[in-house]
């Protein structure tokens, strides 16, 4: 980014932003502009950063507790394991958390139209079908936000409007905000807020 | 679900190959260890005759020393220097007779009438496995005990007696002998009565007790001092490399059957210790090829342990399984190399029954297996916690 972007930024160089939980913000930006390491930082994964994250005004955290009980990510990459099937990718997570039954587990891969692929390996599936697992995964666990980082790229409206409904839902739920990022406006979401990078 | 995953992460040949020169290497480290023990009595045993770790030495007698013949005297400084070797316990002197002597029969006996020159020495008492009573000696006593070595009653029985004759003489028999011994020499003689009332197998010499020696030699003896060819040393541990290294730099003989032994004992503990460090060499190279396959699965399947710790797996949780399979498979290894041990040592013990009076020491396999088997595992589980730790958090 160039210096002018950055001075422009919502984010970089002010003082501080605080997110809420209920309420869901767009964190919009051009590729390569930071969406991912914004999530990546929020989510403990990368410190490469100056400045200090604060978790209900806690900077010491225990990413582990974090990634089982407050925050769920649906990563751009998906970070599926391409060995085991669509539900064992899914139960993989959720033997952490005891979330979801196994009854919620299938109703998810029904609605999100993957019951024919329940058992099929993920590595034969196509990006589309990959993007709806991950989604499912981050819902199975208990969270007050859940980091969006371009979910929906690779679905159709379709899929996208039942996939948004699911997170919506289980996330006024646990009245859990949502982080979503994307390239441009969109609105699958009711925003509270848009931050650009 | 998580075992199912990571299960796939294992190569299987990897793990056998390591399975396999592990067993090789513990089998052999722990078989020789226990074998040294079991040896080890026979090793360090003394058939009796003398006390225990006793041996006779000399100087070499060569072309030269047998014109000059002073050389093959000990001089004091020799002594001393003896005695200061860290593994000579004590050593004493024979005492040669400087007189003359000469057996003979009586005329009255039954068995045959003989007379022979004889020479005397004598140890100190202490070294005799002879009952006391016998070997006493007091200046009002007639009667001289003495004792041959056993091979002069063989060569008597089976080469003397054979071609003359003569009757064979049992050990007993020959004991019950009474003979006569003409001492003479320093214008004095004197008759003595004596019989045999030991043999001996290590020392090639005629012993009567000390002091007669030493009284005769002050009343018979032609020189003052008495000189010193032989010594009797009494050793820490026959079985001792040192022994037969300084003996040989001194150019001493050794009384043949401890040198025998001593050279034996050198060449067994040294096989051992050889093969010992074969088998060390083969356990570090199962190390090393186990911690090598191991990296290997990491670095395959990095993106699988780097994601399992993105959805919330603790690196612990994620080592855990290679924790579980490799100390398994190192425990399956050592037990596998216990029970072939066992079996060997079985083995070895029936064997070493019928050819040595041997006792069984204590079975110290299992033991040695065990504390192998803690180490290797807790090198193991470190490696692995670590190593997961170091992937997770360098990438993450």
């Amino acid at each position: 980014m160039s210096e002018i972007e950055v001075s422009n930024s919502d984010i970089y160089m002010q003082p501080n932003v605080v997110f809420s939980h209920g309420k869901n913000y767009l964190i919009k930006a051009n590729s390569g502009h930071g969406k991912t390491s914004i999530l990546n930082f929020i989510y403990g994964s990368s410190t490469n950063y100056q400045g200090r994250i604060s978790y209900n005004s806690k900077t010491e955290i225990n990413v582990l507790r974090l990634r089982k009980e407050k925050l769920s990510y649906v990563f751009q990459d998906f970070k599926l394991f391409s060995s085991l099937s669509v539900y064992q990718n899914i139960v993989l997570k959720n033997n952490l958390t005891h979330h979801k039954t196994q009854d919620e587990i299938d109703a998810f891969i029904n609605q999100l139209g993957l019951e024919h692929k329940r058992d099929s390996l993920v590595e034969n599936l196509s990006l589309g079908q990959k993007q709806r697992v991950a989604i499912i995964r981050a819902l199975c666990q208990p969270f007050q936000f859940i980091l969006l980082d371009e979910p929906f790229s690779h679905l159709d409206p379709t899929n996208i409007k039942i996939a948004s409904a699911l997170i919506q839902n289980e996330a006024m739920q646990q009245n859990a905000g949502i982080l979503m990022t994307a390239l441009d406006m969109v609105h699958v979401f009711n925003f509270n807020a848009t931050i650009n990078l | 679900m998580l075992i199912k995953l990571q299960k796939k992460t294992l190569v299987k040949t990897q793990l056998f190959g390591y399975v396999l020169t592990l067993l090789i290497g513990v089998f052999i480290i722990v078989s020789t260890i226990q074998l040294f023990i079991d040896a080890k009595p026979i090793l360090n045993e003394k058939t009796d005759v003398f006390n225990t770790k006793t041996a006779v030495i000399s100087k070499q007698v060569s072309v030269f020393k047998s014109i000059d013949k002073q050389k093959i005297y000990f001089t004091p400084k020799e002594l001393e220097e003896l005695q200061a070797q860290p593994f000579i316990k004590n050593i004493s002197v024979f005492n040669n007779a400087n007189f003359k002597i000469k057996a003979f029969s009586n005329h009255s006996e039954s068995i045959p009438l003989f007379q022979t020159d004889l020479f005397f020495e004598s140890i100190p008492d202490a070294y005799l496995d002879v009952k006391v009573e016998d070997w006493q000696w007091e200046k009002s006593q007639n009667f001289v005990p003495i004792v041959i070595p056993e091979s002069y009653l063989t060569l008597y029985n089976f080469g003397f007696a054979e071609s003359q004759g003569l009757p064979v003489l049992s050990k007993n028999t020959i004991s019950q002998v009474e003979f006569n011994l003409k001492v003479f020499g320093n214008n004095n003689t004197e008759i003595y009565s004596s019989k045999i009332v030991g043999f001996s197998n290590k020392i090639n010499s005629i012993l009567v007790p000390e002091a007669f020696l030493s009284y005769a030699n002050t009343k018979f003896g032609r020189t003052e001092t008495s000189r010193i060819s032989r010594v009797l040393v009494e050793l820490d541990n026959l079985s001792d490399d040192n022994i037969l290294r300084y003996f040989n730099d001194n150019n001493y003989d050794i009384s043949k059957d401890k040198l025998e032994f001593s050279k034996l004992s050198f060449i067994f503990k040294s096989a051992l210790i050889f093969i010992s460090g074969i088998a060390l060499v083969i356990i570090a190279l199962s190390i090393a090829f186990i911690l090598l396959s191991f990296n290997l699965v990491i670095q395959k399947n990095k993106e699988v342990i780097v994601n399992l710790y993105s959805i919330g797996y603790s690196y612990q949780n994620i080592a855990r399984f290679y924790q579980v399979i490799i100390s398994i498979i190192t425990i399956l290894a050592v037990v596998l190399g216990i029970v072939f041990s066992y079996y060997l040592r079985s083995v070895y013990v029936k064997k070493f029954k019928t050819v040595f009076d041997f006792s069984e020491s204590k079975n110290q396999i299992f033991v040695i297996g065990f504390i192998l088997a803690i180490i290797l595992v807790s090198i193991y589980n470190i490696y692995i916690v670590k190593n997961i730790k170091k992937t997770v958090t360098k990438t993450n």
